[in-house]
């Protein structure tokens, strides 16, 4: 093992396994005003006006009439509201805050409020909807040839649900006015400087109007990317109106229902097959992106990029589109859009494969690209392609082929048992030339006269460790014991922007700026003088240039592989499935520390699992989320899963930090393929499933028709 | 205390039922999540006369404010209880959760109560004016409605002491833990000699209440299994008639097929 | 007697509020243990867990009178125990902690099950903790770090 992935001791194991840490809902609540939302009933109705009953003192009501700036959110675009404007556009959308003193007070005032609304008529199917806020399309090949001269042609559908994020910390920020006139906004986040940007924005200010710091967060997963930026400029507003500090925490059934999720997605693939080989595949898109745009364009554009999975489809057409429906805004989760389409083309490649007679593993096999192969959008697999190597490495774990052939026999009885695979990618670091052309990360390192050294930075510590893991760099190359190294949340008042914690970027990007200035700093080092050194982003030079408005190009620098095998027992009379193991291999190039990326994971992989299985979660005939509480939204408990075994192969990305690759985002996009595959190899015979999550009401229904 | 009353005895406490409006409070871990507004708690969980499970020569008797960790924990409690209950929940809940208080919800997802049906087991409901003993099935008047006069308490749980050693149980939900039920299902059986003495078939959380058919039941009472087997799918027919189930967390459908699963298979593994 | 009297981490205090009110509400706003998270309110994460005279329960759906007499002990008390050093120990040996927001919870159901069981199972241990949702490593690493707390435990439970 490499010196830099020997795991140490988190630096912020301490003040969390002892309960010290302060999130922001810990703050003391005197001389703080709670906030609390006022929502939309309805899911698209016309606003024509606000009964407010009579206000205790100290008491206020804050709408888009306070908002001293724009009554936008700048998330990419600006269509989403702080405060609703003439209509509201989904159940739940804020119209207004109440804030006050005491809590309950607030909510009894919340209750009195009287709405007049007109009803208008929602959009709220999926497959009706027409009005889509991103388009794209791209290919290559000549897919007309392919489809003409093929075998035989294969046409399926496949769907995937929502999925919350659940971070066990919800949603939570609160504003502060600054003696001196600037707003002080702060709480859990990931993206410090996205929220600076919008609560810019929202005041009318210039930046040095606004101070933001992200306090101890209680995990992420893309839930905190973009929707702190609305809660940000919410408390903002009111805290300007007011006067005073506003915090505003979320209830985790207020959570669920209201905030940002992973898209829903329909997708139909074409596939023309040939001499046993796929040749061409015509893929539609489609994601629901809910009722604003927000990040739902970069969501669409990584969900495409990926729908021909880790095959190599030399003719391919891909058309996408985001389409706006009544319902909650989706934005990002871990994975963005990659986990829906690599399901559907999992699935897709499966039930060819079982079609044509195939062992479904041997089948993909066969079709796997290797180094140097073009990618969907014609750039080029630059580096090792090591799924064979890897699908050898869980092979040996677990028995993976043997049992796969074992099981595709047919079975009987009450119990049966499947094991299912998945291969896939995940492109590390923002889709294009984003990085380059947006981001344009800076990083700083600050050497104090006493010999310690500060890693000024943006990214976020969301419990993936970069706590310790940035600090584990600059410390390996400036040769330091780690307790001269340090790193704390991010404070716009001091650090540079180094950019997003999303896309799994942190590590490989900014870890990698950081190890440069360490590099500098360590050559330029003079004792007891205090000193400063910068690094900026500067895009590889191997990358053949992306361009979005044809998809064409290396949509990623390079990317992370994987593959997971689920084995599951299906009990055909409850229909629940029982997973007997969960096993992976991961390639996220160099561990920065070992037991760090372990746990990345782990928990990512968990998560793709409950997306799979049992995180069910819908909208009924008005627009309204009904799995809005822990009761009715699962997500795994310890005893849902055994002890998953999971492996790292290294291939050490040259440009990444060490060699290490983008890593948070991997484990989670593959297992829906994994544990749909192997619920239907349990259940035999012609089932074919093609939707995520899979639940034990679904099995039941689909072995209730084979019955008929 | 303000909003509640901590009595020291079962005697002050119905003292304070019979005159205060007051909602009795066992456990709390049904009562907390609903949170009624303005509602004044009667503090039951700690009363002497409620907390012991004890066995005389007709009952086990189980107190209502007995915590499923300590039934667990005891032997007097019936494997068959402890099946089921085990699976409630989570440790943390199971560790304040009470048989009363798994009765006084009302819930036909409450786990331990659909054994209480299949055991035929008898509720002691006291009050000032003295105690009635209730059959848990007279118990349920419908959807969260309870033979309970407002001046009553529940105290006991009665079991039988036998009969229930021949069991099978099932517990389907969402997940393995935190899980509340969507379909439970509990069989017993109980030979005399070569003839069947006792069937009682229970299905939980798919109605308003939790639902037996005696008059199905008794068609295999004096039956040798092999007599019993050959009634068996006529029995199953009778039972999908009766089993008419709605809509609820899951669909009619998934209840349905479920229950019928899991009793054709009890009568099965039980050699009908 | 207006006011409840309970025992807080080995301190006696006396809480002067609702008898309806929650525990979790009263240790996190009027004691001031901020240790004790609420990540539902409705029993169903374990984030808010406390020891109430010994046993592991959700601080949510305990009403105030219901602790009267009672002792409660949350992180901030415990955390001063040599049992709570060993475990610290082996968390941070296997970096179990990420986001940190179940860990609380997870440390007195650590602490719920090594009391019962010296010596527990995997089996045991994923079920002592299978009320408290973890979203963030999987479960893995804090199964693995209650088990090697369990064999460094040195006679301690």
């Amino acid at each position: 093992m490499e010196k830099i992935s020997q795991s140490v001791v988190k630096k912020d194991h301490a003040p969390k396994m002892s309960g010290r840490s302060i999130y922001v809902c810990d703050i003391d609540k005197h001389g703080i005003l709670c906030g609390k939302m006022l929502r939309s009933k309805y899911a698209k109705a016309k606003l024509l006006a606000v009964h407010l009953p009579e206000l205790p003192d100290g008491y206020y009501y804050v709408d888009r009439n306070d908002v001293p700036g724009d009554n936008n959110v700048n998330i990419v675009m600006d269509d989403t509201p702080i405060y609703a404007r003439e209509t509201v556009e989904y159940i739940g959308e804020p119209i207004g805050m109440v804030c006050g003193p005491d809590e309950s007070v607030c909510e009894n005032i919340l209750s009195k409020i009287q709405i007049d609304y007109e009803e208008l008529e929602p959009m709220l199917d999926l497959r009706k909807a027409d009005e889509a806020f991103f388009n794209y399309e791209y290919g290559k090949g000549d897919l007309d040839k392919a489809f003409s001269e093929a075998d035989k042609v294969y046409e399926e559908e496949f769907g995937t649900g929502y999925q919350d994020q659940t971070y066990l910390e919800t949603q939570g920020m609160m504003a502060e006015p600054e003696e001196g006139g600037r707003m002080f906004v702060h709480g859990s986040m990931q993206c410090a400087y996205y929220v600076h940007g919008a609560v810019m924005r929202a005041l009318g200010c210039g930046p040095a109007g606004v101070h933001v710091h992200q306090d101890v967060t209680g995990g992420g997963f893309g839930g905190k990317e973009a929707f702190p930026s609305i809660l940000g400029c919410q408390v903002a507003v009111a805290a300007k109106k007011t006067g005073k500090a506003v915090r505003c925490v979320f209830g985790r059934r207020e959570d669920l229902e209201f905030t940002s999720k992973r898209h829903p997605s329909l997708c139909t693939y074409k596939a023309a097959v040939k001499d046993g080989k796929v040749t061409a595949m015509d893929i539609d898109v489609k994601f629901n992106a809910g009722a604003y745009t927000t990040l739902s364009a970069v969501v669409l554009q990584r969900g495409i990029i990926c729908a021909d999975g880790v095959y190599n489809i030399e003719n391919l057409h891909v058309h996408g589109r985001a389409l706006k429906t009544n319902t909650t805004p989706c934005g990002a989760y871990r994975g963005f859009g990659a986990p829906q389409t690599f399901f559907a083309v999992e699935m897709m490649m499966e039930h060819i494969a079982k079609d044509l007679g195939e062992d479904t593993l041997e089948f993909k096999e066969r079709h796997l690209v290797k180094q140097g192969d073009s990618t969907s959008t014609s750039g080029v697999y630059h580096f090792p392609v090591p799924i064979p190597a890897m699908i050898n490495e869980v092979d040996k774990v677990c028995n993976l082929r043997a049992k796969h052939k074992e099981y595709a026999k047919p079975q009987t009885g009450r119990y049966r048992k499947g094991i299912g695979i998945s291969m896939h990618f995940h492109g590390a670091g923002f889709t294009g030339s984003g990085e380059r052309d947006f981001i344009k990360a800076v990083a700083r390192l600050h050497k104090y006269k006493d010999g310690t050294v500060e890693i000024l930075a943006a990214n976020g510590e969301i419990g993936q460790g970069l706590r310790t893991t940035f600090p584990k760099i600059v410390a390996h190359e400036l040769n330091l014991p780690l307790e001269k190294v340090f790193y704390d949340h991010p404070d716009t008042s001091r650090v540079p922007d180094s950019g997003p914690t999303v896309a799994s970027r942190s590590l490989m990007t900014v870890g990698e700026l950081l190890r440069r200035a360490a590099i500098k700093l360590r050559t330029e080092w003079e004792d007891g003088k205090d000193q400063m050194v910068e690094e900026r982003y500067t895009e590889p030079d191997f990358m053949i240039p992306f361009y979005l408005d044809k998809f064409q190009g290396d949509a990623y620098p390079t990317y992370a592989w994987g593959v997971q095998a689920i084995e599951v027992e299906v009990d055909t009379y409850t229909g629940i499935s029982t997973i007997l193991g969960a096993y992976a291999s991961f390639d996220v190039g160099t561990p920065m520390d070992y037991n760090i990326v372990m746990g990345q994971m782990e928990g990512g992989f968990l998560q793709g699992i409950g997306y799979s299985s049992i995180e069910y979660m819908d909208y009924d005939a008005k627009g309204r989320i009904r799995n809005n509480s822990f009761s009715d939204y699962l997500i795994p408990t310890s005893v849902d899963v055994p002890n998953m075994k999971c492996q790292l192969h290294v291939e050490k990305y040259p440009f990444g930090p060490y060699g290490a690759k983008g890593a948070g985002e991997l484990p989670l996009v593959g297992a829906p393929g994994a544990y749909v595959g192997a619920v239907e190899q349990a259940l035999g015979g012609k089932i074919r499933l093609n939707h995520a999550p899979f639940t034990a009401e679904d099995t039941i229904k689909v072995l209730t028709k084979e019955d008929a | 205390m303000v909003n509640g009353y901590a009595p020291a005895n079962l005697q002050e406490a119905l003292e304070i039922r019979r005159t205060r409006k007051v909602v009795p409070y066992a456990g709390g871990t049904d009562l907390m999540v609903k949170g009624t507004k303005d509602a004044v708690y009667l503090f039951l969980g700690k009363l002497p006369e409620l907390i012991e499970i004890r066995s005389d020569d007709q009952y086990i008797r189980i107190g209502a404010a007995v915590t499923y960790t300590q039934a667990l924990a005891s032997d007097l409690v019936p494997a068959l209880m402890k099946e089921a209950i085990s699976r409630i929940a989570a440790p943390a809940i199971r560790n304040a959760g009470t048989f009363g208080g798994n009765l006084g919800n009302g819930s036909a997802k409450a786990d331990s109560v659909l054994i209480d049906y299949v055991a035929d087991a008898k509720l002691r409901l006291t009050s000032v004016r003295g105690e009635r003993i209730v059959d848990v099935a007279k118990f349920y008047l419908g959807r969260k409605k309870l033979d309970l006069a407002d001046d009553e308490l529940i105290t006991e749980i009665l079991l039988p002491k036998t009969g229930l050693e021949n069991y099978y149980y099932k517990k389907v939900g969402g997940r393995n833990a935190l899980a509340i039920s969507r379909v439970s299902f509990a069989g017993v059986i109980l030979m005399d000699g070569d003839k069947i003495a006792r069937c009682s078939v229970g299905f939980g959380a798919v109605a308003d209440t939790v639902l037996r058919f005696p008059e199905l039941e008794a068609q295999l009472i004096g039956k040798t299994l092999p007599e019993a087997k050959k009634r068996k799918e006529e029995l199953l027919r009778q039972y999908s008639e009766k089993l008419a189930l709605t809509k609820g967390r899951v669909s009619a459908e998934y209840r349905k097929a479920v229950c019928m699963n899991l009793l054709r298979d009890f009568l099965t593994e039980k050699g009908i | 007697m207006e006011t409840i009297q309970f025992n807080l981490n080995d301190k006696a205090v006396q809480y002067d509020g609702s008898a309806t009110d929650r525990l979790l509400d009263a240790l996190r706003d009027t004691f001031c243990c901020t240790s004790v998270k609420c990540g539902c309110k409705e029993g169903e994460c374990g984030a808010c867990s406390v020891l109430l005279d010994g046993k592991l329960v959700n601080s949510c759906c305990v009403a105030m009178g219901a602790v009267q007499d009672s002792s409660i002990v949350t992180l901030e008390g415990y955390r001063e125990t040599e049992r709570f050093a060993v475990l610290d120990k082996a968390f941070a040996e296997i970096s179990a902690v990420q986001c940190g927001f179940c860990i609380p919870g997870m440390v007195l159901a650590s602490e719920s099950i090594l009391a019962a069981n010296s010596h527990p199972t995997e089996e045991d241990i994923r079920v002592g903790i299978s009320g408290n949702l973890c979203r963030c490593t999987g479960y893995n690493a804090i199964v693995t770090a209650i088990m090697k707390a369990a064999k460094e435990g040195n006679g301690l439970w």
